[in-house]
């Protein structure tokens, strides 16, 4: 056998095997590999279509875990008095409960992050959908959009300044605010950046929402869950009666609310109020949700955020809050046990009453509520009694949505003075909008302490920890944030 | 050959010898009691001499009276015996690395003595007999500079391995692993609770030797990657002979050690009634309760571990003819764990053959195979998981333990079905009390929930190598490493996790495949005698791809289902990825050694890899080394002094290495699509940075290597140093600017690594029949971060919720971070905290608005915080470790005693924070010492019931920072081999070991190796609600024949 017979071949295919190894030319493309399911910035706004999909995860941001899909809501409601901690878990806002967050608690850095990850994405879109208009090609839908997303900015600087900061009725405006981000943040750079004045982040969302009531559409491309005008309109309300601007709230309300009953908004979405208070929380898109975030069985609020799962007990939610019969459902006056939102209220195996306003659970689709016409009328009552004393139209916006569900209407002399107006009108928010994470805001923007519950004492306004800390995480990076006192 | 000549050559001399002389003979064996063959014995200071035969016998002419005989062997130490008046002369070696021997590196082998770079070398059998699910598990304290921690007792949870400590802040630590020649997989692959380390699907058994490249003169091969070391793993070959057939084989028994000790009923009931009293509640809030007359006392513990039986099983046959030689082995290994419901097992096969077609043509391959599953219950003791509300390690210490696992009927029968596990409102049933006892019941969880991380990986290559011309040979090789996971969940509707989702099945399949392809030419040659060069080029190609898909569904339809493919009414993706990288890599090496005096080695690679984006994708790596022994100069050995020390090298290497393991994209900014209701969504989600480059490790090594008494003592030291620069940041952004992640990479930091490395290796005795052989090492080493972004601290948190570390300047990466505390107020039983102004205050958590106050006037302060008033505690990286390893052998019976060692660094035992947390929650029987009036010496402060600040659960303090020295009698193993068969070549050993034998630390948590974040670089050294490690009990056995 002559080796050599299998010898050269074999040098001969493995000096090919090499060629054809060192000839690397047609495998240069893979180091510019670009990723197959993730996509590019650069051709981020391309079609028209990518617009509209870029908004919408500009809502998505805004209506995560740890914003106003729920973390937000529930845990600024359960600073007030309503609701009792039942499970002593850090993780899902005991610390916010008892009034023991530190500048490091995951939620004060939490909220904060989601808030401002959702106004950069705004402002990159506002930039971007601008530079880019000629891809869309319709001056008309880029203007809706552009009001869409600052209708979003606002509501993100509002839910921060309330927490954050000292309320806008303590010196007018005038404490320190929280960093007022209005330009595209995209590379390494401005990371220092000083508080803005209260009052300076109060006119941001103020021209935010006046840009948007300009250019937003009448109805929502999808109800309830896309701005609209009158969720502007609706919005700039409530921030007006933070500042205290009770005039203004009734040049806003106004617009939504016709001067007399029947409550009905004359234009844009015919928002009123549903029958019963019930449908709103089983049938999330009638007219009386002005704006909600949704969630369905493909898009889940995930794990430990969803508004049922804190309220509702075991099988449909975890149980960690249990109501306070201490708050206002121990107020069987004002909150009669006839009263249909009583319904919300279920009496546990345990004994201990809970929150069913969330009833979806335990795949919790509910909507998360951020705008109805109940607070529409409630805010315009409110404003009518501040700014014009006792009067039947206030007395008139309380009894439409506490008569709804069967609760004892008031009369005009029910009311010594306009104090006990307003407290009446208070007492009917803390009742209608029971878990709709509106307490909080209620107890701020007046500067009332926060009542003392179970073992927690009071709070009073003047406490370091009445409002909270600026995050960790941004005094540690933000070199000009200045902490709160 | 050649040994034949000498052998013969002797002999006549032999013959011509003096008259005054007798005949001495004897066996020469190994310490095994293998006879060794062709062993040189010579009479010393003379030429005369022998080499032993086929059965290790030698007979040679010795002088009547005196003399001595030295006895070599290739392998071995060599060992002089004084010639005394017996005839008979029988002679033990101690296996022992002599500089002839083949060391691997990369992409070829050297010889020991031409090394100049740093490289260690592990022996597979000093692994194969051990307990283990992968073989980096054993590669604790066996080679200077390497730290192996075993990060807790859950099977199969990948160790964390650091060659010369952490080389990265951000990017991975663990050192390139190389399997035969083609990089493989490393770090949890895992995507649920089950541990899955992909380098267990490698048998242990089947490792001939572990290769560690420390310094840059020998991992600059591996250019962009070499930046944290480089462990070349090579397996068994066949060696052409008789047919080899091995059996090995063990059973062992492994059990937890240190579990936290926790109160008792009688204790718990009277801790939480004082502390809710304390709190002002009314009245007691848990009492003591029985069933059937029998008083409720639940060691929880005692439920959830367990003793685990393992067996493991490796046949191999290894042999061949003078051209073709195989190693084939099968293997399985069944494993239990400490903890319920977690389980190892692995099936695999694997085939090595070399084939010489031609004078000039070799060709050859590998394939292995290797099939594995991992189950295991949520242990919350993975990386991320420390929090897990199901996490059963900290079930284990947290529960009440007033109530009772489980319902009974009136006979004190357990109930049937889900109606006989204690709980309510998905949460631990409280029984009488009015308080919860525990977030969840461990026993449903652990009964009807289900993860498990099994797969698969092919490792296979061939090559073809051509001999040119002499000299001058070519090398091609191709080899693919395909990984792939399956990983299950189901978590049952009844109870835990799967209630919020009325049961949840989520499968999500991962597929790894990779190509490597290496073309190199190799040239060596020795001119003129005295010089020795060679010469290597290389060229390299490897792509990976990477991707998963899966699915949860949720809302069961019926409780029967308990997979995903039962029915559910919704289904949402989950865990989709879809990556891929590819890197393009030219290199070459050069050799140059004079007369067994000089060396000097280079190593040159350039590196283009497609994860940076195109401008920054090449990079050039290099190191060079030389050496220069000694001891083989004239003046020293003249020397009278210095030639006592027979071997005598220095050396010393520079060189600049990288580090490439970002993601695969990220230098692009990049949008995700989800959901917003029905609509599709885009959302950025990663910043990039397009001038994004390799981080870059300069590498210095000075050292030397010595032997004493013919090799009988050899030892080593270095000093090295390792300079990384342009360390991929993720610079921190300030959150306001709302930027993903708060970060944006960047080349931008500085760290130092920097250290000495001792190893000794010493046959202590060889005297007759008794051995004893010890071997020691250790490395003294100081990690420091001088450079960061704008100067930012990066914190780092356990499983995202708490904050205990801290990268800054100035101090070791990941160092622990906490707020000081000064004890507990005699006055008042109140913590102590210092705030940055050194102001003491004071903690009352019954103090309704004024729970924070001074504690020198009173007066109400605001509340400390870690970022404000937080101060470093400490390194949480070992400033010494190592590991000293001891084989005594007698007659038939072996004994090894392996210990290592570690300190120098501190530990954040958050799980104290834990055991002392006023909540529900247990506690430790330290809490027993908790201040009261009668007791204002205290240890503990005042309980109070709901208290979450005072002992640490609200943010790390210092009370709960140890010291994490320990020394660890890791390994004994007592073997006895049987007599030989007469007649055949079967030998039997049986063998006994434990695992883990004995610890001694004064640290009080569970074990001062554990990381509960796995390999995370910036977060070391924290203990957080992780289950304890495993002792093991072993005995097994060796049979070949």
């Amino acid at each position: 056998m002559n080796t050599n017979i299998i010898k050269y071949p074999m040098a001969l295919l493995l000096l090919l095997l090499a060629m054809g190894g060192t000839t690397t030319g047609c495998r240069k493309e893979l180091l510019n590999a670009l990723p197959e399911n993730q996509l590019a910035e650069a051709v981020s706004f391309e079609t028209p279509d990518r617009f509209v999909s870029l908004l919408n995860g500009i809502y998505a941001q805004c209506k995560q875990g740890n914003f106003l899909g729920s973390r937000y809501t529930v845990f600024t409601d359960v600073r007030g008095e309503e609701f009792l901690n039942e499970t002593g878990n850090g993780v899902t806002g005991l610390q916010t409960w008892n009034h023991t967050v530190v500048e490091s608690t995951n939620e004060v850095n939490n909220f904060w992050n989601a808030a401002y990850q959702t106004i950069n994405s705004v402002n990159i879109y506002l930039d971007g959908a601008q530079a880019n208009s000629r891809n869309l090609n319709n001056d008309a839908l880029l203007k809706n959009y552009l009001g869409e997303a600052r209708f979003i900015r606002a509501l993100c600087y509002h839910n921060l300044v309330l927490l954050y900061c000292r309320p806008y009725l303590d010196g007018n405006g005038s404490n320190l605010g929280v960093p007022l981000r209005i330009k595209a943040e995209r590379l390494a750079i401005d990371n220092d950046l000083a508080r803005s004045t209260v009052a300076e982040v109060y006119n941001q969302i103020l021209d935010d929402l006046n840009f948007a009531e300009a250019n937003l559409p009448a109805t929502p491309v999808s109800a309830t869950i896309r701005a609209h005008k009158n969720a502007a309109i609706a919005l700039k309300a409530r921030v007006l009666l933070g500042m205290g601007r009770y005039g203004d709230v009734l040049t806003e309300t106004n617009k939504l609310v016709p001067a007399t009953a029947p409550f009905k908004a004359a234009s844009g979405v015919a928002h009123e109020l549903q029958a019963s208070v019930k449908t709103v929380f089983t049938s999330y898109t009638t007219t009386e949700s002005i704006f909600s975030f949704p969630f369905t069985t493909n898009n889940l609020p995930g794990t430990q955020n969803a508004l049922g799962y804190y309220y509702n007990p075991a099988p449909r939610g975890n149980g960690e809050y249990s109501l306070n019969k201490a708050g206002i459902i121990g107020d069987s006056a004002a909150f009669a046990g006839n009263d249909d939102r009583r319904q919300f209220v279920l009496i546990h195996t345990n004994a201990k009453p809970y929150l069913n306003k969330f009833p979806a659970g335990p795949q919790s689709t509910d909507y998360a509520p951020i705008l109805r016409y109940a607070e529409v009328l409630l805010n315009a009552a409110e404003a009518e009694a501040r700014a014009n004393g006792v009067n039947q139209r206030a007395v008139d916006l309380l009894n439409a949505v506490r008569t709804r569900s069967k609760g004892k209407a008031y009369a005009i002399a029910d009311f010594a003075d306009v104090n006990a107006l307003t407290n009446a009108i208070l007492k009917e928010r803390r009742i209608e909008f029971l878990g709709e994470g509106l307490r909080n805001f209620d107890i701020m923007r007046l500067n009332n302490p926060f009542p003392a519950k179970s073992n927690v004492a009071l709070i009073p306004s003047t406490s370091s920890t009445y409002i909270w800390p600026i995050p960790s995480g941004e005094l540690q990076v933000n070199k000009l944030c200045e902490r709160n006192p | 050959m050649n040994r034949i000549i000498l052998t013969l050559c002797l002999l006549l001399l032999a013959v011509g010898a003096t008259l005054a002389q007798r005949r001495i003979s004897g066996v020469v064996t190994g310490s095994d009691g293998e006879p060794l063959i062709g062993a040189t014995v010579l009479i010393s200071g003379t030429n005369r001499g022998t080499a032993t035969d086929i059965n290790g016998k030698y007979t040679l002419d010795a002088p009547n009276e005196g003399g001595t005989i030295v006895v070599k062997y290739t392998g071995y130490a060599s060992q002089e015996v004084v010639i005394g008046a017996s005839n008979s002369i029988d002679i033990v070696l101690a296996e022992g690395a002599v500089l002839d021997e083949a060391v691997v590196v990369g992409y070829g082998t050297q010889q020991k003595r031409a090394i100049t770079g740093t490289v260690a070398t592990i022996k597979g059998t000093d692994m194969s007999q051990l307990p283990a699910q992968s073989f980096d598990q054993l590669l604790q304290g066996r080679a200077a500079g390497v730290n192996i921690n075993i990060p807790n007792g859950v099977l199969n949870n990948p160790p964390v391995i650091r060659v010369r400590g952490i080389n990265s802040i951000n990017l991975s630590s663990i050192p390139l692993i190389v399997v035969d020649g083609v990089p493989t997989y490393t770090n949890q692959f895992s995507q649920n609770s089950a541990a899955n380390n992909p380098l267990s699907s490698i048998d242990p058994n089947d490792i001939e030797s572990v290769e560690v490249l420390k310094d840059a003169a020998a991992s600059a091969i591996y250019g962009s990657r070499a930046s944290a070391g480089v462990m070349l793993i090579t397996t068994k070959r066949g060696k052409s002979g008789k047919t080899n057939v091995s059996y090995n084989a063990w059973a062992s028994w492994t059990e937890a050690t240190r579990v936290p000790e926790v109160l008792g009923a009688q204790d718990y009931v009277t801790i939480k009634n004082e502390a809710a009293a304390n709190a002002k509640l009314s009245g007691p809030q848990y009492f003591l309760d029985s069933i059937n007359g029998k008083m409720i006392d639940t060691r929880w513990a005692d439920y959830i571990y367990q003793t685990g039986f393992s067996h493991n099983h490796n046949l191999s046959l290894n042999g061949g003819s003078d051209n073709t030689t195989y190693y084939l082995s099968l293997g399985y290994t069944n494993q239990e764990g400490m903890i319920i419901g977690n389980t190892f097992d692995r099936l695999n096969a694997r085939l090595n053959f070399d084939h010489k077609v031609s004078k000039r043509i070799k060709v050859g391959g590998n394939v292995s195979y290797g099939q594995l599953n991992n189950s295991a219950p949520n242990t919350g003791s993975l990386e991320g998981q420390s929090f897990a509300t199901a996490g059963i390690g900290r079930l284990a210490f947290v529960l009440a333990p007033v109530v009772d696992p489980y319902r009974y009927d009136s006979e004190g029968n357990r109930l049937p079905g889900t109606a006989g596990y204690n709980v309510a409102n998905n949460a631990l049933g409280v029984g009488k009390n009015k308080q919860a006892t525990g977030f969840l019941n461990p026993m449903p969880v652990v009964d009807l929930n289900r993860h498990r991380s099994g797969g698969s990986q092919v490792q296979a290559s061939a090559y073809g190598q051509l001999e040119i011309i002499k000299g001058l040979n070519y090398r091609l090789q191709y080899g693919i490493d395909n990984l792939n996971g399956e990983n299950e969940t189901f978590w049952h509707p009844f109870h835990g996790d799967g209630v919020s989702s009325n049961g949840r099945a989520s499968n999500i399949y991962v597929k790894n495949n990779r190509w490597n392809l290496q073309n190199t030419l190799d040239f060596s040659r020795t001119f003129a005698d005295d010089h020795n060069v060679s010469v290597l080029l290389g060229h390299e190609e490897q792509g990976t791809t990477t991707q998963g898909w899966g699915a949860t569904r949720t809302s069961i339809a019926d409780p029967f289902f308990s997979t995903y493919q039962g029915n559910f009414t919704t289904i949402d993706p989950t865990g989709n990825f879809q990556s891929e990288n590819y890197l393009l890599s030219y290199f070459g090496r050069f050799n140059y050694g004079f007369a067994n005096r000089f060396f000097l080695t280079a190593n040159l690679r350039q590196d283009q890899y497609s994860a940076f984006s195109p401008g920054n994708q090449k990079g050039i790596f290099w190191g060079v080394s030389g050496g220069i022994s000694l001891s083989e100069m004239g003046f020293w050995q003249n020397n009278s002094f210095l030639s006592k020390i027979n071997y005598f090298k220095v050396r010393g290497s520079y060189g600049t290495v990288g580090n490439n393991a970002i993601g695969d994209f990220q230098s692009q900014y990049l949008y995700d699509s989800g959901l917003y209701g029905a609509a599709p969504t885009f959302v950025w989600t990663q910043a990039g940075n397009t001038d994004l480059s390799w981080e870059t490790s300069k590498k210095t090594d000075v050292g030397f290597v010595f032997g004493l008494k013919n090799d009988r003592i050899q030892g080593e030291y270095t000093y090295f140093e390792n300079l990384i620069d342009g360390l991929i940041l993720f610079a921190p952004q300030s959150p306001s600017r709302g930027i993903p992640g708060n970060t944006i990479p960047i080349n931008v930091g500085s760290m130092v690594n920097k250290g000495h490395e001792i190893g000794l290796d010493v046959v202590a005795v060889q005297s007759g029949k008794f051995t004893w052989k010890t071997r020691a090492n250790i490395t003294f080493m100081t990690n420091e971060v001088t450079e960061l972004y704008n100067d930012s601290d990066i914190l780092a948190t356990t499983s995202g919720l708490e904050t205990t570390n801290i990268t800054r300047e100035e101090y070791a990466v990941g160092s622990i971070y906490a707020v000081p505390t000064v004890g507990v107020n005699p006055d008042n039983g109140r913590r102590m905290f210092v705030k940055k102004d050194g102001t003491v205050v004071q903690y009352d958590h019954a103090g309704g608005a004024t729970r924070w106050t001074r504690v020198d006037n009173g007066a109400a302060i605001s509340a400390p915080s870690l970022v404000a008033d937080g101060v470093v505690q400490g390194s949480a990286l070992p400033k010494w470790f190592g590991g000293w390893d001891n084989k005594f052998t007698y007659d038939n019976f072996d004994l090894n005693i392996q210990v290592n060692y570690a300190g120098g660094n501190v530990i954040y035992n958050g799980s104290k924070a834990g055991l002392r947390d006023q909540r529900f929650w247990n506690n430790h029987l330290d809490v027993l010492d908790r201040w009261t009036e009668d007791n204002k010496d205290g240890s503990i402060p005042r309980v109070v019931f709901g208290d979450n600040i005072s002992n640490g659960s609200a943010f790390a303090i210092s009370e709960n920072v140890e010291k994490g020295d320990f020394l660890r009698i890791r390994n004994i193993t007592l073997g006895y081999k049987f007599s030989k068969i007469a007649g055949t070549s079967t030998s039997l050993r049986v063998y006994g070991n434990v695992t883990n034998a004995f610890l001694f630390t004064k640290y009080s948590g569970t074990d001062p190796e554990v990381s509960s974040n796995g390999n995370v670089n910036r977060a070391p050294g924290v203990d957080r609600n992780t289950v304890p490690m495993s002792r093991t009990y072993l005995v097994g056995i060796n049979l070949n024949f």
